[in-house]
């Protein structure tokens, strides 16, 4: 099998990095993220983490991303300048939860009789260099949301030997171009991949969404959302959360349009011209997440969207837990 | 601390079962050993899930702003902290005395559940410490104002260290100290789980939720981050209980302590003597939230 030793991992970087945006699981300070090869100086590559406590979602739709550029003379407006962001980029190292995650993504915008062209221009030209999960860690579930972790769609799937050197396979055409573009630093070797370690946590979610739509008015939502304080950071480092809020600013004359990550969690998110809202109460915010992940989006599109990556487990400062919620949701006994 | 816990379930079946209160606001257990949450109970029958333990360190009192329109009685477990923050949120007339009854922790210093759930991730470093940072500064962890009380009292070791590392960025010169916050605040991704997470942050309407006018534009610049930061921390001058929760909660290490300790040392200096969240007299009254003939106005 093909072999990338780690000692050639940057210079493979660079090379790859010449004609494409690169990203990689990089540490910036104490956080870590799917930042952009060689962009800031202070990031430290960061390959020996299970994953990065900020998704990779980034890559294809950023929290703020630029969408226009206007001028106003009086009643007219005239776009000087429409933002579409192609290119060639290159995720490296993603691991099956994520990649699910960019799976819903694309349906979100991509189906359904819609193409979202600024997340088409991110998209298109995007190779996926997947990294194998054999070691699983305390929060991950994705294998209940059924992610395959050893062996995800990807165009390159890659394997972390013992030592620490990269089985590297290409699995489409994409991925055999880019191999070519670095075979001189790969070698030809006889590999042990490393032994699958199981996954502790288990999600079992059979027959979740399908009671989820049973359970709209049920009291159980006052309970489960009482712990939580409707801050943005579940929805903000999940890899599947997608919602966005087009904003503008001007100076005068001159503006320019640009979106950014919104949260089902804020009041603001529901306000209505008018001052009227629909999801005044923390509960209904609460509840609209979870029935967003694990009802509406299986209803809509036939997949979960929570992907098992774990998250927003290890990060919520009060303890919500979506595992539970999935546990409480099976134990409501619903009237006949 | 095992003995916390049977006596929390004892005081909150006694409140709901003779109706003195509608709800109790404590913890519970999640599914690690780490993983205790606040949780508000109503029902006689979940009682048992209440828990006190180590891990109990979030800032419950931030919760009342749930009941802020009721009129029934919640009683609140509340730590040291947590008393500062109640205390906060009567001042604030979110909710009054009477609508509260207290039940005192005596605090021997919590661990952050936050921290033991990302050191046992594998997702980045895993910042080490037992007790949290602001458990191993803290000047007042047994509560003294409470309707009944749970624990021994705690000995407090005299501390001046709080404000030690505001001294250094006051050192800096004012480029030095721009790059510093720039640098900071540039990870900043506007979660606003320090604002929620804060007993001062307790307005019905932030002026980060308006739209019309829109103050503080919403892309992560750090232009838009220096002000979110900027006029979070002035909001909260003064009227800030040091419960260090904004800092533990922001998933991005960002020191948040620093700007709101040097806004506390400027106000116990300009104003004071004076610490927020630790009286109910008419006198005790944050400075900036009253006006006094004898204010200092060389500023003017
Ligand atoms: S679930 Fe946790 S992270 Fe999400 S909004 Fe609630 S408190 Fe914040
Ligand atoms: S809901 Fe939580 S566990 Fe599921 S994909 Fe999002 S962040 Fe990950
Ligand atoms: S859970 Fe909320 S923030 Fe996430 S995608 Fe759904 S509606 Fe949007
Ligand atoms: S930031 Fe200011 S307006 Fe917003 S909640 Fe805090 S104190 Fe209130
Ligand atoms: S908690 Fe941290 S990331 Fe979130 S808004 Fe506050 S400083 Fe920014």
């Amino acid at each position: 099998m093909k072999v990338l030793p780690l000692d050639k991992l940057r210079e493979a970087l660079n090379i790859m990095a010449n004609d494409a945006e690169v990203y990689v699981p990089m540490l910036r300070d104490d956080i870590s993220g799917y930042f952009q090869w060689a962009d800031n100086p202070a990031d430290e590559l960061a390959l020996d983490l299970l994953n990065t406590y900020l998704s990779p979602k980034n890559v294809v739709i950023p929290q703020t991303e630029p969408m226009y550029k206007f001028k106003t003379s009086k009643q007219d407006v005239e776009i000087t300048e429409v933002q579409v962001r192609e290119g060639a980029r290159i995720i490296f190292g993603i691991k099956a939860c994520d990649l699910k995650a960019l799976e819903n993504l694309d349906m979100a915008f991509l189906t359904m009789g819609f193409e979202d062209e600024y997340y088409k221009a991110r998209r298109q030209d995007l190779t996926i260099i997947a990294q194998a999960c054999y070691k699983p860690g305390p929060a991950c579930f994705c294998e209940g949301m059924g992610a395959d972790r050893i062996n995800p769609a990807a165009d390159v799937l890659i394997h972390e030997l013992e030592n620490q050197d990269y089985a590297w396979e290409a699995k489409t055409s994409r991925g055999e171009e880019l191999t070519a573009k670095i075979a001189a630093l790969m070698e030809e070797r006889d590999v042990t991949l490393p032994q699958a370690e199981p996954q502790s946590r288990k999600v079992d979610m059979t027959g979740v969404s399908e009671k989820l739509a049973e359970m709209f008015e049920h009291p159980v939502w006052d309970d489960l959302s009482s712990r939580c304080m409707n801050c943005g950071i579940c929805t903000y480092v999940c890899p599947s959360c997608y919602c966005f809020d087009i904003q503008v600013s001007n100076r005068g004359e001159a503006g320019n349009r640009f979106r950014c990550w919104d949260s089902c969690m804020y009041r603001e998110y529901t306000m209505m011209a008018g001052g009227h809202n629909p999801r005044d109460y923390k509960k209904e915010r609460y509840r609209n997440r979870f029935l967003h992940k694990l009802q509406f989006f299986n209803e809509r599109y036939g997949a979960n969207l929570c992907t098992g990556c774990g998250r927003c487990v290890i990060l919520c400062p009060n303890g919500v837990n979506i595992i539970e919620v999935i546990e409480k949701v099976k134990e409501v006994k619903l009237d006949a | 601390m095992n003995d916390f816990t049977n006596k929390a379930r004892e005081i909150a079946k006694r409140l709901l079962a003779d109706g003195t209160v509608s709800v109790v606001l404590g913890w519970e257990k999640g599914d690690e050993p780490y993983a205790s949450a606040p949780t508000a109970i109503t029902e006689l029958a979940e009682v048992d899930r209440l828990i006190i333990d180590e891990y109990c360190i979030h800032e419950i009192a931030a919760l009342l702003t749930d009941y802020r329109d009721g009129t029934d009685k919640v009683a609140i477990f509340a730590k040291g902290c947590d008393v500062r923050g109640i205390i906060r949120m009567i001042q604030d007339r979110v909710i009054p005395r009477e609508r509260l009854h207290i039940i005192g922790i005596n605090c021997p210093g919590m661990k952050d559940p936050n921290e033991y759930a990302r050191a046992a991730s594998g997702f980045g470093k895993a910042p080490a410490a037992e007790i949290a940072a602001k458990c191993q500064v803290c000047q007042n962890p047994n509560p003294f104002i409470y309707d009944e009380i749970i624990g021994d009292l705690q000995k407090v070791e005299p501390s001046n260290e709080r404000f030690a590392s505001v001294e250094e960025i006051e050192k800096m010169t004012p480029d030095e100290r721009y790059n510093f916050f720039a640098q900071e605040l540039s990870k900043c991704i506007r979660c606003y789980a320090c604002r929620n997470a804060c007993v001062a942050c307790n307005c019905r309407t932030c002026i980060f939720d308006e739209s019309k006018p829109q103050w503080v534009g919403r892309s992560t610049d750090t232009v838009n981050n220096m002000l979110y930061h900027i006029i979070r921390a002035t909001h909260v001058a003064g009227r800030c209980v040091e419960c260090g929760e904004c800092e533990r909660v922001c998933p991005v290490g960002i020191p948040l302590m620093l700007l709101n300790r040097k806004l506390v040392k400027d106000v116990d200096e300009l104003f004071g003597p004076y610490q927020a969240g630790l009286s109910l007299e008419d006198d005790a009254i944050p400075p900036l939230s009253r006006y006094r003939v004898d204010d200092p106005d060389e500023f003017m």
